[in-house]
């Protein structure tokens, strides 16, 4: 459906480096990536704000030099931008002053109904919450029938405790008004729920794309990995066997500590170097050879072991909690 | 505690100083014109011919410069261009050159040599019409609303047109609906700053339009020909029906916005 070849984008000493990807029709795309790494800038160019080097198609014709309002694409940005000048129903048909709308008048009760904003609807948009304009500016988006619907951090300036209802609206919208969406954020937890296919950016590169479970487990380089909050990478040699990847990585909670070698598979004798109390577990760094493992211990195992700094003990991972990248 | 009490009270001393100083001559004014001879004033038909010659001008000046100085403002606001701060500079000069110097160059580039000439071919005359007047108020005062409106253009961040325009908004569209009614204040200040400062508009107005009299030339022509007692009630009336004018406006503007 949309496709991006070889995107380059200049901008004093930020560059958006040849991207190329794209997204299927009615799929969730998620670009993720840290602040500073290019999404919004990307997200602009796909809308047509910037002018780009390299191709845009969009439905098999190319858009790369088509004005943005001509492509048809809705975009909800992170501070939302709602007309200051307008009244919340005034910003949700926005649209409907330039183009028609398709069974305007039904779609616009659906879509104040689906996002619970019926209340808000005479009220001006500087009075309302993080929530509520960000809601309004959803409605604003999905008023004007986009084919894309281009979200920039949509998230990252509402409340967390309603972060989790808007989020199963937003996965709800790509059926519910046949649309695709694309969603950049820096939150891979808000990845995981929502992507059907994720893009991982840094500094101005897509550094890996695919279906978001194998992206979000199995990642195939370090840096994405470590983005992506992995800990305890080292290189697959430790393990003393033929593997997939050259380096491993092991969830903290998934380590076990003992006194005995036979707990599981892989038990590596190993020093506790340094030990942090938190609320309901210990922070627990022990030395296996030159390589520090980070591990989470809960409180109860904590005491059972009777853990000290300097002790000796073995540290153990079972193998169906490896993953190697 | 105590020193914030010294602290208040030389600022506010200071404040007194200059607020006092602008408004007692204004009051005393007043004072000395009294009622009866402020009404008179207002009731001859020179005065308020002047005012209302005044106040026009002023304000065809200010439309004139809504529609050209508006584009302009936006383009300073959004872009950055070749000869951009030539440009921010120009727009300056106006407020530092004297009027009366102003109204010389006025006269020597619209009353005579080409430029005059095309002007006068198509029925434009400056010499002693209220074109002439309506473009020494402007060529003065022109600065105010332009710089009044780049300021509110910059209040206005960009992405409230890339927004406007995915909706479907052409660009003409977008500046109507959007960066217009967003920049108002600032262009209505602006508007209301130059209108104001057009009024009060005498060094160069006077060199190129004598005649027809707007109200300062004509406080100054009675000051010289008959002293202040017939000079001081134009200018009373003057001040009260643009003070008049100017709340007006204000309150309009705060009961709508």
């Amino acid at each position: 459906m949309l496709k991006v070849e070889n995107l380059f984008l200049q901008k004093g000493e930020f560059s958006l480096k040849k991207l190329s990807f794209s997204v299927k029709r009615n799929s969730y795309f998620v670009i993720l990536g840290k602040t500073g790494s290019g999404k919004t800038m990307l997200l602009e160019s796909i809308a047509g704000i910037n002018k780009i080097e390299g191709k845009i198609f969009f439905e098999e014709e190319e858009i790369t030099t088509l004005p943005l309002q001509k492509r048809g694409f809705g975009f909800v940005y992170q501070d939302f931008v709602l007309f200051p000048n307008l009244t919340v129903k005034e910003n949700i048909v926005f649209s409907s002053r330039y183009k028609q709308i398709i069974d305007a008048d039904a779609l616009f009760l659906d879509i104040i109904n689906f996002l619970q904003i019926e209340h808000l609807l005479e009220r001006k948009t500087t009075h309302l919450s993080g929530g509520e304009k960000q809601r309004v500016a959803m409605a604003r988006a999905i008023y004007s029938r986009p084919k894309l619907l281009l979200l920039d951090e949509p998230l990252s300036a509402v409340d967390p405790t309603f972060r989790n209802s808007i989020m199963k609206s937003l996965k709800e919208i790509v059926t519910r008004y046949d649309t695709t969406i694309i969603h950049v954020t820096h939150n891979f937890r808000e990845a995981s729920y929502l992507a059907d296919h994720i893009a991982v950016m840094i500094d101005g590169s897509i550094i890996e794309q695919g279906e978001s479970n194998r992206i979000l487990n199995h990642p195939k380089s370090i840096e994405v990995a470590k983005f992506l909050g992995f800990k305890n990478i080292f290189p697959s040699s430790l393990l003393n066997e033929n593997t997939l990847g050259n380096v491993f990585s092991i969830d903290p909670n998934a380590i076990l500590f003992s006194y005995t070698s036979s707990l599981t598979k892989y038990c590596f004798k190993c020093v506790i170097e340094d030990i942090m109390g938190i609320s309901d577990h210990y922070k627990v760094f022990a030395r296996v050879k030159e390589h520090l493992f980070f591990v989470k211990v809960p409180k109860h195992m904590f005491a059972k072991l009777d853990l000290k700094e300097g002790i000796k003990c073995y540290l153990c991972i079972k193998k169906k909690d490896i993953v190697f990248i | 505690m105590i020193r914030d009490k010294g602290f208040l009270i030389i600022f506010i001393f200071l404040a007194a100083v200059i607020a006092l100083f602008l408004l007692v001559p204004l009051v005393q004014l007043f004072i000395n014109v009294g009622p009866v001879k402020l009404l008179g004033a207002l009731q001859e038909k020179e005065v308020y011919e002047s005012i209302f010659l005044t106040l026009k001008s002023s304000f065809y000046a200010v439309l004139f410069v809504c529609i050209t100085g508006i584009p302009l403002a936006y383009l300073l606001a959004r872009y950055d261009f070749w000869g951009k701060s030539f440009v921010e500079s120009l727009l300056d000069v106006p407020v530092m050159v004297p009027h009366t110097a102003a109204g010389i160059a006025l006269l020597v580039t619209f009353q005579n040599g080409e430029i005059g000439g095309f002007l006068k071919s198509i029925g434009l005359e400056f010499l002693d019409t209220t074109t002439g007047i309506m473009a020494a108020m402007m060529f003065l005062s022109a600065p105010f609303l332009i710089n009044g409106a780049k300021e509110g253009f910059k209040k206005v961040d960009v992405k409230y047109e890339h927004m406007a325009r995915t909706l479907g908004a052409s660009r003409m569209s977008t500046f109507f609906s959007i960066v217009l009614p967003n920049a108002r204040n600032d262009i209505l200040n602006g508007a209301l700053m130059m209108w104001s400062r057009g009024l009060g508009e005498f060094g160069a107005v006077v060199i190129i339009a004598y005649h027809p009299m707007i109200a300062p030339v004509l406080i100054y022509d009675r000051f010289t020909n008959f002293g202040l007692s017939y000079s001081a009630p134009v200018a009373a009336s003057m001040i009260l029906v643009s003070v008049s004018v100017f709340l007006a406006i204000r309150f309009v503007n705060n009961r709508f916005s």
